[in-house]
Parts: C-alpha cells; structure tokens; sequence
C-alpha cells in the first residue's frame, strides 16, 4: 500500500521537503522490511524505523538529488539505527510469522501446505546464516537495494557486493536443498 | 546491461546475479537458474511488512516534517541546550576577546606617552648659585653617570651604598598647561618643604600662554633625592618632559684633602713645640711663618671637607616648567587631534591582530586535538557497530 501524506494546508514550497518526503514514500516499507529482518523484533523494528526516518529528515541538509545515492543514504541511516538497537540490546528475538507477512499466497495450481513448507524452509535456512550475510539478503531482497546501493551502504566495492551476494544465494540454497 | 565490473567476475557469478536481477524484475530467467530464480522469489515473499497502524502513525510524523518534540522532552531537552549553549559559548568567546584586546590596549597606553621622555639630555641648571657646583661637576667628569628618564618607572637611580662619597644631582623639566604653571610651581614648593628642602633660587613667569614658565635650583638631603625626584614626577597638573640624573664619586678627594688636614694638623703641633723651644728671634720669626702657612693649609682643607660634605649630603636638583609643552599625564593635557586618533586606531588594529594570532596559536592545536578525539570517536563507534552486528 503506497503510503499517503496529508500535508498541512498553506505551507511555502520547499523543493528539498518534497523530495524527502518522495523518499520516504517510496523506502518506508523497503526500510521497515530491512530493519525488521536485521532486528528479528517487529516492536524494535518500528521504533528503528521511525528513528531512521526522524534522523533523516533532520539531516536532509545532507541529501543528495542523485536518485541512486539517496537510498543508500536512508538506509545507511538505518543501518546505523539498528545497530545501535543491536548494542543496546544484545540479544536475539525471534520474528515468528505473523498474519501480516503471508501476502503472496500460492500460485494457481499450488498446494498453499507446499508453499508455506518452502517459506518456512527458507526462512529456517536464512536464519543460520551470519548476521553479516542474512544483513546483506535483507538489504538485498527485503529493502530492494541495488548492487550499487548495497555497495554504498556496506563501504565495499560493487563487485565485491556481487561477490559476497552470490555466496550468500548459493549456501542458502544447499541450506534448503539439505532440508529437503 | 553489461556492468563495467562484469570483466572481474566470473561468468557464473555474473549469470547468477543476472538471474537475480532478472527474477526480482518480473522478467524470465533462464532455467538453468531456476533454483536461485524460486529462491529470490521466496526471500521477497517472506519481507517483513509495516502494521497499519504503525504504517499511519508514521505517516502522520512524516507528514508534519517530524516536527521538534514537546518541551521537556529529553531529546528536545537536550537538542535546546546544545543549540543554547553553543550560542551562549560564541557569544561568551567574541566577548572575551573583546575585552581581552581593550585590556591590553589600555594597559599598553595610547598614544601621547603619557609624560615618558624619549630622549636623555644632560642640562646645566641655569642658576648662578649652582655656578659653583657645576664647576665641581665637571671637574670629575669620569665619575659621573647620566640615567635615562624613558622608563615606565620614574625614580631616580641611586648610588650603590659601599660608604664611599658621591655627589648626586639631578635635572628635571616639566610640562604643564599654560594655565597651571603657578599650581605647577607650588606643587614644587610643598614637596620641597617636605623633605625639609632648600629653594636656592627660583623664578616663576606665568603669563597664561605659552609663555609662561618657572625655573628652581633646590638643594635636599641626599637620603631624600630618590622620595623628591618621585614626587616631583608625579605633580597633579604636569608631566616629565626629561630627567637627567648625575652621580660623581668624590671618595678619593675626600681622603686627600682628610690627609692634607691631618698633616697640617700634624705641622703645626710640631711648629708649635718648636716655637715654644726658640732661643732666638730669627728662628722665632721663621717658625713663626711656617705656623701661619700651616695654619692655612688647614684652613684650606676644612673647607674643602665641609664643601664635600655639603655636596655629598645635600643633593642638587634643577626643575623647569614650560608651559603648553606636550604631555599626557595631568587632567588638562593634550587634546584630541585627527593624528593621535588615526594612532590610537592603528593601535587598536595591532593589539587586535596580535590577540588573534595568540588565539589561533591556541584554537589552532585545540581543534586539532579535538578533530582527532571526535574521528577517534566515530571510529570506535563504527567498530562497536560492526561488532554488535558480529555478535548479533
């Protein structure tokens, strides 16, 4: 659902609000869905999330117009939030299935038991893996971060993004290849 | 598209990522890909999704800009005192120098010099009762010293206390406004008598212009001269235009004519029982004259110790007052003119500059040190994150 905004009536033209708030109509999701993977805690992830976006739109003095940058800037923002969260509370929750995350359901012609049996297969494999990789898988896949974004926001080169993306897909796919 | 970065990769990592890229894009994907393709859509399907109603609170900060917290908040506690307290040490800082630079142009003195003459001038006093002493003065030039009067304090030097005889003296010219020269003139009269002083001679003109002036030759006791030069440089309505200060060892002068005096002494008592043994006029008569001329002698070298001794306990000191001559000191002195203003400014601006530069010199490596401790700091700080992210 695309998020709407109902702005306060009479307010001057700001080129620099409306870019931020484009931003952030296009990358909430994308961010919670980020934060909430990384956290494995949907009440910390909110709170990260709402922290991010607060820190973003005061240092929108720092934003950048170039469109490929200005989400590695939100999610390295981010990023930054939840490791803090990662500090403060050293420990692991873990993020159960909740009703909200079943959007896709199966194809025609699927058994949902199937489907679900995957998911869980998947998740179950994403789980074992390093923070580090399941980080990379969730900026990847859940925050629909670019190879170039991912590489602005690790601090690594773009190849070495590529690199470390196709180690992560290839041991979570003997991860769940073994389950099976 | 073909990524600058393909020529490092190799072909299968490259095809992967393709594929990749591809699924997540809706476009088909070669079968040889199918796992990885089924696996990129599992890993989108399974994101996480906001609550509606976190999706709304959000939406309405967002919204209003993430407006500042309420008051009494802690963050917007702390946000207030940051921002006041960085105006509050600026403004604390301009202040400071501020007043640190009119300290140091104050304390430094205008322009004017306050009553400090440049130049040393060695004066003969100019009355004829001191005619003498100059001929004294003169005599023993190599023993004589001349001090200068352009120092910030104005005490007049003094001899070195070995018990050794020395003269001092001392020539002071004054200024004064032509309306002061008579208060200048009895100023000198109150701090000689004060010191129990003695006015040799002293002549005052005071016509109102700059005209006027006034000239005294004045004898104080030699412990005092340092007390009477202080005080006389130091006259409310006048100011030190110059200073000479003399000092002339007469010690071995002193001792010559103390012998001289001795063995006169020591004559005549011989004379004298010579005298009292003659048999004869003729010897009488001849003893008779080498009593008078030792008698003489005597004479002679008691005044020259009594002179010496006036000298040596009474000091000398000539004072002239001009009229309308330039100084600083008094209440009345100097006036405001369009080059003393253009010096005080110049003077302002080079005490300000310096003030700067001491301060760079000391805000130079302050801010070193702490762009280092705050790099120090982001760097930890960075490292704690990556460690949390380790152990997570």
């Amino acid at each position: 659902m695309t998020p709407t905004l109902t702005r306060p009536p009479a307010r001057p033209a700001d080129e620099g609000w409306e870019r931020l708030e484009a931003l952030y109509r296009a990358s909430r999701d994308d961010v919670f869905a980020y934060v909430a993977t990384l956290l494995r805690d949907r009440a910390a992830a909110e709170d990260v999330t709402a922290l991010a976006f607060e820190r973003a739109f005061r240092r929108r003095r720092t934003f950048d117009r170039r469109r490929g940058v200005e989400r590695a800037w939100l999610f390295g923002i981010a990023r930054n939030a939840a490791l803090d969260e990662l500090r403060r509370r050293r420990r692991l929750a873990t993020l159960l299935a909740e009703p909200g995350d079943a959007a896709d359901g199966p194809r025609v012609g699927e058994d949902p038991a199937e489907i679900t049996l995957r998911r869980t297969t998947v998740r179950a494999a994403l789980d074992q893996l390093p923070a580090r990789e399941r980080e990379l898988v969730a900026l990847k896949f859940h925050g629909g971060l670019s190879n170039a974004e991912l590489a602005i926001v690790l601090g690594v080169s773009e190849s070495n993004v590529g690199t470390l993306l196709y180690r992560t897909m290839e041991k979570l796919r003997r991860a769940c290849n073994a389950t099976v | 598209m073909r990524r600058s970065e393909d020529d490092l990769f190799d072909p299968e990592i490259a095809e992967t990522l393709e594929a990749i890229e591809a699924t997540l894009a809706g476009e088909p994907v070669d079968p040889r890909f199918a796992d990885v393709a089924e696996l990129s859509l599992l890993l989108k399907a399974d994101r996480p999704r906001a609550g509606a109603e976190f999706a709304r609170s959000l939406d309405e900060r967002a919204a209003a800009r993430f407006a500042a917290r309420e008051p009494g908040s802690p963050r917007g506690m702390r946000a207030w005192l940051r921002s006041w307290s960085f105006g509050a040490f600026g403004a604390a800082g301009a202040a400071a120098l501020a007043g640190l630079i009119a300290v140091v142009v104050v304390v430094s003195g205008g322009s004017g010099g306050g009553g400090r003459p440049a130049a040393l001038t060695v004066r003969a006093p100019a009355t004829p009762a001191a005619a003498g002493r100059n001929e004294l003065l003169r005599e023993a030039t190599p023993s004589s010293s001349t001090t200068s009067a352009g120092t910030p304090h104005l005490n007049s030097l003094q001899a070195a206390a070995n018990g050794r005889k020395v003269i001092q003296s001392a020539t002071l010219d004054l200024g004064a406004p032509p309306a002061r020269v008579d208060d200048v003139a009895q100023e000198v009269y109150n701090v000689i008598g004060s010191v129990n002083g003695v006015v040799d001679h002293s002549s005052v003109t005071s016509t109102g212009g700059s005209d006027g002036s006034a000239e005294f030759a004045l004898r104080v006791p030699s412990a005092s001269l340092t007390q009477t030069m202080s005080a006389l440089s130091r006259l409310r309505y006048a100011n030190v235009l110059s200073r000479t200060d003399n000092t002339q060892d007469v010690n071995s002068r002193f001792v010559d004519a103390g012998r001289q005096l001795a063995d006169a002494q020591a004559l005549r008592a011989t004379l004298l029982k010579q005298l009292a043994a003659a048999t004869s006029q003729q010897s009488t008569d001849a003893l008779k004259a080498q009593l008078a001329a030792a008698e003489a002698r005597i004479v002679a070298a008691e005044a020259t110790l009594r002179n010496l001794n006036r000298q040596v306990n009474f000091s000398s000191i000539t004072v002239t007052i001009q009229a309308g001559a330039a100084g600083g000191v008094g209440p009345s002195s100097g006036g405001f003119t369009l080059h003393r203003a253009a010096h005080d400014a110049l003077r302002v601006l080079t005490v300000a500059l310096g003030v700067v530069l001491i301060a760079l010199a000391v805000l130079v490596p302050v801010g070193l040190l702490t762009a280092l401790a705050f790099w120090t700091a982001a760097a930890i700080r960075r490292r704690r994150r990556e460690q949390a992210l380790d152990l997570a």
